[in-house]
């Protein structure tokens, strides 16, 4: 499996506590960004509602509710995961989100993972017509080429 | 190519493993149904459906070769991983600013970093 996206920073915080802001403050830290967002409406303002059984939605300008996504996993301080979509993809195509809390030191390595599919490159849904993995992972490298971006970090 | 809409298109289409293993083999060069149904070992009807998709997404185009237009052909469109290739990288972009954003707020001193919230 690979990621396309890849990003992480340090911030200066426990992991507990930075998963708190993460999740309850998202809506505080979340920058809208007009050229790239998640509806036509604009990106409103995002909340993780349930917790661990809710999900991740926006609240719009016009008063609707978009969910963006489920939540998949919820351990605090360790790792969050939800799905991800844009209200211009089709209804059933998801993409997924990793959110790891890693303490480093006294603070908290944050990285955010951004799969475009479930699983890339490579699994055997049906034994036939797949190659050998010699050549799944020329692909699996094709596919990374393609898709990944460079991995950014901050201190 | 690069319109959210039809990216979805592509997601949607690469969501499944036969039509990754499909545009696998196209990327080497243009192949014939047939060809792409015994290679990912399909029945003609299901590797038809597979291609339909793609075709729908953007990412496969039919072709008939100049001897015969009976056959179809089918091949990766030119530029139609580059979509794909955009929106992770307008993601990548957007991860970075927001969790830049994310480590303002966490560090702008609320909460002082280990108190309990409400």
């Amino acid at each position: 499996m690979t990621s396309s996206v890849l990003v992480a920073l340090r911030v200066k915080a426990s992991p507990e506590r930075a998963f708190d802001a993460f999740t309850r403050e998202i809506g505080e830290w979340w920058r809208p960004d007009p050229l790239f967002a998640i509806t036509p409406d604009g990106d409103g303002v995002l909340a993780f509602e349930g917790g661990e059984n809710g999900s991740l939605v926006t609240h719009l300008a016009n008063g609707k509710v978009f969910e963006i996504g489920r939540v998949r996993e919820w351990r605090r301080g360790e790792r969050l995961a939800f799905d991800w979509r844009q209200s211009t993809f089709a209804p059933h195509q998801l993409t997924r989100v990793e959110v790891t809390f890693t303490a480093v030191g006294g603070e908290t390595r944050v990285t955010v993972r951004h799969f475009g599919w479930s699983e890339i490159p490579r699994e055997h849904v049906a034994r036939h017509g797949f190659p050998d993995p010699t050549t799944q992972i020329r692909a699996a490298e094709w596919w990374q080429r393609s898709l990944d971006s460079l991995s950014r970090r901050a201190t | 190519m690069s319109s959210p809409a039809s990216l979805g298109r592509v997601l949607t289409a690469l969501a499944d493993p036969h039509r990754r293993r499909a545009v696998e083999l196209l990327r080497k060069r243009p192949r014939r149904a047939g060809e792409l149904a015994d290679a990912l070992g399909l029945s003609a009807p299901a590797m038809s459906k597979h291609l339909r998709e793609l075709r729908k997404s953007g990412l496969v185009e039919e072709t008939h070769p100049d001897f015969d237009a009976r056959v179809r052909v089918y091949s990766l469109k030119a530029g139609a991983i580059e979509g794909l290739r955009e929106w992770v990288d307008e993601m990548d972009l957007r991860w970075a600013d927001e969790l830049a954003s994310f480590k303002a707020h966490v560090e702008r001193g609320r909460g002082k970093g280990f108190k309990k919230r409400a």
